[in-house]
């Protein structure tokens, strides 16, 4: 079962494409892996989802509600962290989640729960603009874990943080489907980090879905279509530089 | 190349047009006082434009002066919301020399403002007075005097918009020193001259005697902001 | 139907009111606004205080000087500083979602635009009665201290006091509205800071026009006026007009709410 679905999904800003035509489904309780080059449209997608900013045409489905329903039942099943994190500056890593905490109804317990599983218990009484990236990142992940929703949005969640935390948060975020019972969208320019993450994928290009499946299904398909099937890395890069070249192409016809 | 710099900085900030639109906001204050009551002015024994100055400049000093608030906030504003200054800190540029580029931008763009409202009050004069001969340069000297006046107030202000990151402290400062600015009595000669009083005086309403000690007490109260400004650059390290 | 199940199902999970207005004084910590609200209350009752003897020379239009030196103590207050303070505190509430984004983080969460609005305007609201408070409190410091200096009984009794200040409080509310919607409005927040400002400057000439109730800006300062009409001989008008004032005043408060709930957020989710 589907738990997000798009369909025709399209977004125009003035005359510039930013996502195509897009038929996304994501099944429900799996880790679904959006991957594309910077610019793909993939916060573009994400920023739909979450009712930042409306479709021009085409809709989609979150467990089975569509925008013209509202959108403060969509947000409530979602938790998400969105491109350069978004928080007060003036307020203490603590102050930060106990504002999402009201907003959302939760227990005080469950700031020190995120705080805990983010690795942030130590900072939280700092002030966030002393934060650094990583920190921010984290807090970012915090907000978005807390209430333990049912779907998770993670826009670039690696960013900024050093290897050992980049390998400590994809533990997590591999962790929680399981834990939670919660599926989970995330977003990354890197096939390795995907690759390593996620149960299905999404290959984004310009605004347009070049291909989705599970990760087996990319592997057979990188074979077929004659693209470096042992490397996924470099098939993800002969996928984008073929779209690239057919697009100029295009242009120039 | 600073100055060029700084203007550039500016683009898209709506620095000008605020500058346009403040300067063209107290140019309509003479046009409309005048034109609703022609009668109470035009009756008046003296001179035109010592009438005009009596009945507008209060309020088209403090427009202005809330102007030159404005414009300092948002040309640090632009600085900090993203940033930019940090950006700014680690080139290899002066940042006395940064200050004072913006000094210089606000200046000329305040002149700009003030040419305006004489604009406006040289129409109003010869429009509603026509029986009587204009001196006009008496009215360029009585704006010349106002920027000078001006002087410490933007200095000042300058200044305290480059202590503050958040815009609504720089802001509310500014706000509460027009506001105190504007309760000092004119018959207190010192007082008077201080930043955010100053520009209430008027050239032909101050004595002939004390125009020089006037012009004098702005400058060197200019100088003094600067130097505050580049003995803050040169320690704030130590407190941040 | 189905729009009232949903709207119904929010509310019971959702945050009320005052939730949101802790969360919006949550969001206000460290920004210092406090001492923007301290120190006019203090810098305007200190000199008038060191400066009472001129209370004693209004002989000719007949105000007694403990009433002079409340209400001229208060004009300043009533005409500029709080429009002003009003201003400064528009953008503050808007400049703590902007800067870092904190507002994107609160449209991804499930809350009612429209509700945020009205959250936030009350806490301005609520930000202007501290300033009253703090007018009244340093009115009643000033007032023993320029009583000790004069030898004269300089303090009025509170009901009088807080009478007057409430009636100017009451009379911001239309303002208030107007200028937030204005700050919704105009995303550069020195514009919208810039206009605000330029709109109180005339309120003094305003007062004295006939057109006084068409211009929210003068209504605290109208309220004052009045007062002082009733204290003094020939100033001003001893009654307050209530017409047209409470019509136009009731209409620029409800129109300007309703267009700031509306457009709030929207320019965030183009």
């Amino acid at each position: 079962m589907n738990i997000i679905e798009t369909i025709q999904l399209t977004k125009n800003y003035g005359d510039f494409t930013a996502v195509s035509e897009m038929n996304l489904h994501i099944p429900k309780g799996h880790i679904y892996g959006f991957l594309g080059p910077n610019g793909a449209g993939k916060s573009t997608t994400m920023k739909m989802f979450l009712g930042l900013t409306n479709p021009t045409s085409g809709y989609f489905t979150i467990d089975g509600k569509t925008l013209s329903s509202g959108r403060i039942p969509i947000l409530k099943k979602i938790g998400s962290l969105i491109e350069a994190p978004a928080f007060y500056g003036n307020l203490t890593g603590t102050e930060n989640l106990d504002i999402i905490r009201r907003i959302l109804g939760l227990p005080k317990s469950s700031i020190d729960e995120v705080l805990e599983l983010t690795g942030l218990t130590q900072h939280q009484k700092r002030q966030v603009k002393k934060y650094s990236l990583g920190m921010k990142q984290r807090l970012g992940l915090a907000g978005a874990l807390i209430g333990k929703p049912p779907i998770l949005i993670l826009d670039e969640p690696t960013n900024g943080l050093d290897p050992v935390g980049i390998h400590e948060i994809r533990s997590l975020i591999r962790s929680l489907p399981k834990q939670y019972d919660c599926t989970v969208l995330v977003s990354s320019h890197l096939l390795s980090e995907i690759e390593l993450l996620a149960d299905d994928v999404g290959i984004l290009n310009h605004g347009r879905l070049l291909f989705e499946g599970t990760m087996e299904a990319l592997k057979d398909y990188a074979s077929h279509a004659g693209y470096p099937a042992d490397n996924l890395e470099e098939t993800f890069l002969a996928m984008i530089q073929t779209d690239n070249a057919a697009r100029k192409w295009g242009d120039f016809k | 190349m600073i100055f060029a710099l700084e203007l550039k900085k500016l683009r898209r900030t709506g620095f000008i047009p605020i500058f346009l639109g403040g300067g063209l906001t107290a140019a309509a204050v003479p046009l409309i006082n005048t034109a609703v009551r022609t009668e109470t002015f035009s009756g008046l024994p003296e001179e035109p434009f010592p009438i005009l100055m009596d009945a507008n400049w209060g309020l088209m000093a403090q427009l202005t002066i809330l102007l030159v608030v404005c414009g300092c906030c948002l040309i640090y504003h632009t600085e900090y919301a993203d940033r930019g200054a940090l950006k700014m800190n680690t080139l290899p540029v002066c940042q006395t020399s940064l200050f004072f580029g913006k000094f210089s931008v606000t200046l000329l763009l305040t002149l700009l403002a003030l040419s305006l409202q004489t604009a406006s009050l040289i129409f109003s004069g010869i429009h509603w007075f026509p029986d009587k001969s204009l001196n006009l340069w008496e009215m360029i000297q009585d704006m010349g005097f106002e920027i000078i006046m001006l002087l410490p107030t933007l200095t000042l202000m300058l200044f305290t918009a480059s202590l503050f990151q958040s815009m609504w402290l720089s802001l509310g400062t500014g706000v509460i020193l027009t506001f105190l600015g504007s309760m000092i009595q004119e018959d207190h000669l010192i007082l008077s001259l201080i930043p955010f009083a100053a520009p209430y005086r008027m050239l032909h309403a101050v004595s002939p005697a004390d125009i020089s000690s006037c012009i004098l007490a702005c400058i060197i109260q200019t100088f003094l902001f600067g130097i505050m400004e580049i003995i803050y650059l040169h320690t704030r390290r130590i407190f941040t | 139907m189905n729009q009232t199940i949903q709207s119904a199902k929010s509310e019971k999970t959702a945050t009320g009111m005052i939730s949101l207005i802790q969360i919006e004084l949550i969001k206000i910590r460290r920004s210092h606004i406090f001492w923007i609200l301290l120190i006019p209350a203090v810098m305007m009752w200190i000199p008038s205080a060191l400066n009472a003897n001129v209370n004693f020379q209004m002989d000719d239009i007949g105000i007694m000087p403990e009433h002079n030196f409340f209400i001229q103590g208060f004009m300043g207050m009533a005409w500029f500083m709080i429009p002003a303070a009003l201003i400064i505190c528009t953008v503050l509430l808007n400049q703590t979602e902007r800067t870092n984004k904190g507002f994107l983080k609160m449209l991804s969460l499930p809350v009612n635009t429209g509700k945020l609005c009205l959250a936030k305007f009350l806490v301005l609201l609520l930000l202007m009665a501290v300033q009253m408070m703090f007018t009244i409190i340093f009115y009643y410091a000033g007032a023993l201290l320029a009583s000790r200096l004069e030898n004269y009984n300089f303090v009025l009794g509170f009901p009088y006091v807080a009478g007057g200040a409430a009636k100017i409080y009451l009379a911001i509310i239309p303002m208030a509205a107007l200028f937030w919607m204005l700050a919704v409005l105009i995303q550069t927040p020195v514009f919208s800071a810039g206009i605000c400002l330029a709109s109180v400057v005339p309120s003094v000439l305003m007062v004295n026009t006939r057109l006084w109730p068409f211009y929210p800006m003068d209504y605290p300062f109208y309220m004052l006026m009045t007062e002082y009409g009733k204290q003094a001989e020939h100033i001003f008008s001893t009654e307050i007009q209530w017409m047209p004032m409470l019509p136009v005043a009731g209409a620029v408060t409800v129109l300007g709410l309703l267009v700031a709930c509306v457009r709030f957020g929207k320019a965030e989710t183009r």
